[in-house]
């Protein structure tokens, strides 16, 4: 190839890109040289001088540190040479100085760079005789993250991910010299979505996680590799679980994906899996003193579908279900269709209010992550990215840093707003999202998207929006642009339910077509529809007149409380299946962990239920309905087998598409005067069983611009009740002077929003205490 | 403790003759100093807000160079040379007499706040070691007698702004320059007296 180098490094010679790093070079080519501040991901800083490396220049040999350097054609490197050796031994011994050497009670021993380091390269003894410095221990700098500061060897890895990674430099070095540590300003923690992968590259144990600390030593932990349904991005994982309990998540580094991140979401919302208030056997919900056994269970259920009267029969299914187990689910419906004269409507719902029909099939050109990479534009009109697809927003945010041009359409994502090129709030997007003007006509718009490469992440901004904008949108940018999109469906395993189910609909078609004059059978998988939907109330209504609800659920909750029967099921870890991202992509999940209690999978629960009502079945294990699904992707080339999945060449998954069939009926809103959004961290059942997250949810805050603060509510004070009917809520007030004028927003997930109307108007009254105001 | 109008229209200034807002940095932080006599976190705070970056990394520059304070410091702040050229000829004698006047150690400020004790590295005025700054204005070829009775001096008058020249008239020695053109600007707290800043003041000799 014509664009690689030839450098000579320990006399023999390798081939590089031009322009990279030597120590990237070398690790290319399986020379590994030693670093602590280095991180691919990352800017270089050149900080540690533990990578030093020799490199021959016309003043003769000299020491370099190899993160810093660039290669050129037919440079002489030696890392491994006496004066190497040395300057590493010294820069050791030089780190080693203010370390405290606390391995046998550091979590980072076992895995510790700095250990291992100076093991492979360290001098064997110290000179230092000295008093070390000494640091009070440890202090908190966030909720969750705890910092050591007398292990910190200021390698700068922290706080260049919060600078540069995720955009919220919340912690930087003080002091200098002897003093210098990293720390907050006082006050001001460090509250960043990102702030647990500090904790994973910090190469000592100075950054530790609440959820981690003292729980386990490297050595006792198995890990496996698995993706993450924290959103639709599906970042790629390491499960870490020590006799039998998940300890932790890591980030692997998935080129096209997660490149190694995690939000704070992702990494420490697991520890529900062993929480006491999970459900591990069958329960009859009105009859809690009546324990049946699974085999019961299906008995009572099989007898309910058969009990005649041509029930409907509905499934609710969430978006945490592998793409297997969507497979079942949509097997099972069709088989129940295939019965003669027994059943009514058989109908599969998603639990989603953002769905609508999105870009498919053939007729648009779809987009990857990566080509963010190399776009031109990206156009934005979606959810709250930073809350919804917190990695996705890493990756924009990358790109915005390499050049790319990022235009926001309000008003949803005004958190993002200060890396935009463009940000078209008010005077472009009505409180309805409409355009207030003619696309064509929106300033400093037509120069970004002429003849340009753009990607378009497109998606319901808020539920309640007509999606007719976006169509025009994208018209727009098609008759104007090379445009490719990224649908912007946000939750989990989404995708997968898309490519699985034959027909998708959504929550309002739930409830439109809730016939009350028939018997009615609901199946809510995964799914708590009773809770944070705006159609919330009216499904509360359904599932209330329906003659028999079968829950599959991990917890209690307010879905199930409405059911006859709960069958506990399996979650992150505890089953094996596949999981297809925003772009396609389909990644492995694996099982490391046994379910706990009698709880099953949700496909085999589908499958015993099957054989009780004597449907046909064509699959008896995960690898079957695994080989079934693949039968109808359209690239008979990159099948997302589990064979094809687990071979080395294609961990990072495979990108392959099915036809998708959505049905869902456009909203029509006017005069909105809440926007609903999802914060990332919320009042699901599992955040509230992760003790280590479950209080960052427990903050209520509405937002409103300063006009409508001062104008239309007159409100003086930031702590107020909102009320609306019989609704009525203290909340705090934060201004936010990207919004529109009377727009409230309104964190739909969290604990006391759900019932609100955001088609009618709210009062706001000034609270009477001050207290912040916390819920648990 | 937050900022008068005043002061934040001065400092709107000074950004706008940079490139880039958190270019200011540097001198933000002084106006901060020369208001509180230290950099207080509610300055931090405004400046933080003045320039876009966040707290934190406003502290982190202020706590990294030791001309910024972060504790209060006296009305003058007297910095003693200890680095090479004054030490060998004999700034320890000039430091050990401003310690014994003053009964402060490196780094500590009386009650009264009248002084702050500091010694510095070189402060440029090698050619006439062993050299002083006062509020940053520098006394050159000082002695330990000439040292104690600038002391005195400013403990009994308590001049409002301190003067370069006028220091070294009263109780310098040799200077490294003696042509350099008369110069009447001071300062009245621990800041330089940087004209282009505002926190250099004229005084009439
Ligand atoms: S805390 Fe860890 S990551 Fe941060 S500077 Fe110190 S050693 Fe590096
Ligand atoms: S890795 Fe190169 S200086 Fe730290
Ligand atoms: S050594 Fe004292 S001024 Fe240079």
């Amino acid at each position: 190839m014509t664009d690689q180098i030839k450098i000579n490094v320990n006399g023999s010679e390798i081939s590089s890109k031009p322009d990279q790093l030597i120590i990237e070079a070398c690790e290319d080519s399986g020379i590994h040289i030693p670093r602590f501040c280095w991180h691919k991901r990352m800017d270089p800083v050149g900080m540690c001088r533990m990578c030093l490396v020799e490199i021959e220049t016309p003043r003769g040999k000299a020491l370099v540190p190899s993160c810093t350097t660039k290669v050129s054609e037919d440079l002489v490197v030696e890392t491994e040479s006496e004066v190497v050796k040395k300057a590493q031994e010294g820069v050791l011994e030089f780190l080693l100085i203010n370390h405290p050497l606390d391995c046998p009670v550091c979590d980072k021993a076992g895995e510790c760079p700095l250990q291992d380091q100076t093991m492979a390269y360290g001098p064997g003894e110290s000179r230092f005789v000295e008093d070390k410095r000494h640091f009070e221990k440890p202090i908190p700098i966030s909720e969750i993250i705890l910092l050591d500061r007398e292990r910190c060897i200021l390698c700068a890895r922290c706080t260049r991910f919060s600078d540069e990674i995720s955009g919220d430099p919340l912690i930087e070095f003080i002091q200098r010299g002897n003093k210098t540590q990293v720390n907050t300003f006082p006050d001001e923690p460090f509250r960043s979505y990102f702030s647990g992968n500090t904790v994973q590259i910090c190469p000592v144990g100075a950054l530790t996680s609440t959820s981690y600390r003292f729980k386990a030593r490297p050595w006792d932990l198995k890990k496996v590799s698995s993706t993450s349904n924290c959103s639709s991005v599906g970042c790629s994982i390491e499960l870490n679980v020590s006799q039998n309990k998940m300890l932790r998540i890591l980030g692997e580094d998935n080129e096209f994906t997660n490149q190694g991140w995690l939000s704070d979401k992702g990494r420490y919302n697991f520890e529900y899996l062993h929480s006491e208030k999970r459900i591990e056997e069958p329960l009859i919900v009105k009859n809690s003193s009546k324990k049946p056994n699974i085999n019961e269970a299906m008995d009572l259920i099989s007898n309910e579908i058969l009990k005649g009267g041509d029930p409907n029969i509905s499934f609710i299914v969430g978006h945490n279900s592998t793409n297997e187990e969507y497979f079942a689910l949509n097997n099972f419906a069709e088989n129940l269709k295939k019965v003669e004269n027994t059943f009514g409507n058989i109908d599969i719902y998603l639990s989603d209010d953002y769905l609508y029909s999105g870009f498919f099939n053939g007729d648009h050109s779809l987009a990857e992550i990566k080509d963010l990479d190399s776009a031109d534009t990206i156009v934005l009109w979606a959810q709250d990215i930073k809350d919804n697809l917190p990695t996705l927003y890493l990756r924009i945010k990358q790109a915005v840093r390499n050049g790319k041009k990022l235009l926001i359409f309000g008003h949803t994502n005004t958190a993002i707003k200060d890396i935009a090129e463009e940000y078209f709030g008010g005077d472009i997007v009505t409180n309805n999202f409409e355009f207030n003007v003619n696309i064509s006509d929106i300033p400093n718009f037509s120069r970004h998207i002429d003849g340009k490469e753009v990607i378009a992440i497109v998606g319901k901004a808020s539920p309640l929006q007509n999606t007719n904008p976006i169509s025009e949108l994208i018209q727009y940018l098609e008759a104007n642009s090379n445009l490719k999109i990224l649908n912007c469906f946000s939750k989990g395993n989404t995708f997968g339910a898309l490519q699985n189910l034959n027909l998708v609909k959504g929550l309002n078609e739930f409830v439109n077509e809730f016939d009350i004059s028939k018997r009615n059978i609901v199946f809510t998988i995964g799914a708590n529809p009773v809770n944070n939907s705006i159609y919330s109330l009216k499904i509360k209504d359904s599932l209330v007149n329906a003659d028999f609800v079968v829950s599959m659920d991990l917890f209690k909750n307010e879905t199930t409380e409405l059911s006859d029967i709960i069958l506990p099921t399996t979650s992150l870890g505890e089953k094996e299946g596949t999981f297809t991202n925003l772009e396609m992509r389909t990644l492995m999940q694996n099982k490391i962990l046994p379910p706990p209690g009698s709880s099953l999978n949700e496909w085999e629960y589908l499958l015993t239920l099957s054989k009780k009502i004597n449907l046909e079945q064509v699959y008896d294990s995960e690898t079957q309905l695994n080989a079934l699904l693949c039968k109808d992707y359209l690239d008979e080339d990159n099948i997302p087998s589990f064979d094809n999945l687990n071979k080395p060449s294609n961990l990072n998954g495979v990108l392959n598409s099915k036809t998708i069939n959505i049905n869902i009926e456009n909203v029509d809103s006017t005069n909105l005067e809440i926007l609903f959004v999802h914060r990332l961290y919320g009042d699901s059942s599992t955040q509230i069983n992760s003790p280590s997250i479950s209080m960052l949810s427990s903050e209520r805050f509405i937002e409103m611009n300063s006009a409508t603060y001062f104008g239309s509510y007159m409100l003086y004070s930031d702590v107020v009740t909102l009320i609306q009917g019989e609704i009525s809520v203290q909340v705090n007030v934060n201004i936010n002077d990207n919004l529109p004028d009377n727009l409230l927003v309104v964190p739909i997930n969290r604990r006391g929003f759900q019932n609100i109307n955001p088609e009618k108007k709210v009062e706001l009254e000034v609270a009477k205490s001050r207290e912040q105001l916390n819920v648990s | 403790m937050s900022w008068e109008k005043e002061l934040i229209d001065k400092a709107n200034e000074i950004i706008e003759l940079y490139p880039e807002k958190r270019s200011a940095l540097g001198p933000l932080l002084y106006l901060a100093q020369e208001k509180d006599g230290y950099i207080s976190n509610d300055s931090i705070i405004q400046i933080s807000n003045l320039v876009g970056i966040t707290e934190v990394q406003v502290k982190s520059v202020a706590s990294f160079y030791s001309m910024y304070k972060e504790e209060q410091t006296g009305k003058y702040l007297l910095s003693v040379c200890k680095s090479i050229s004054c030490e060998i000829n004999d700034s320890r004698s000039v430091i050990d007499s401003v310690k014994n006047f003053t009964g402060l150690e490196n780094y500590e400020t009386d009650n009264d706040k009248v002084f702050t004790f500091e010694e510095v590295e070189c402060i440029g005025a090698c050619g006439g070691a062993p050299a002083v700054q006062v509020n940053y204005e520098t006394v050159e070829g000082l002695t330990p007698e000439k040292s104690l009775q600038m002391c005195e001096w400013l403990k009994e008058e308590r001049p409002e702004l301190v003067v370069a020249d006028e220091l070294q008239e009263k109780f310098g020695g040799v200077k490294s320059f003696d042509w350099a053109i008369k110069d009447n600007t001071g300062s009245s707290y621990s800041v330089p007296g940087f004209q282009n800043i505002g926190t250099a003041k004229e005084k009439n000799l």
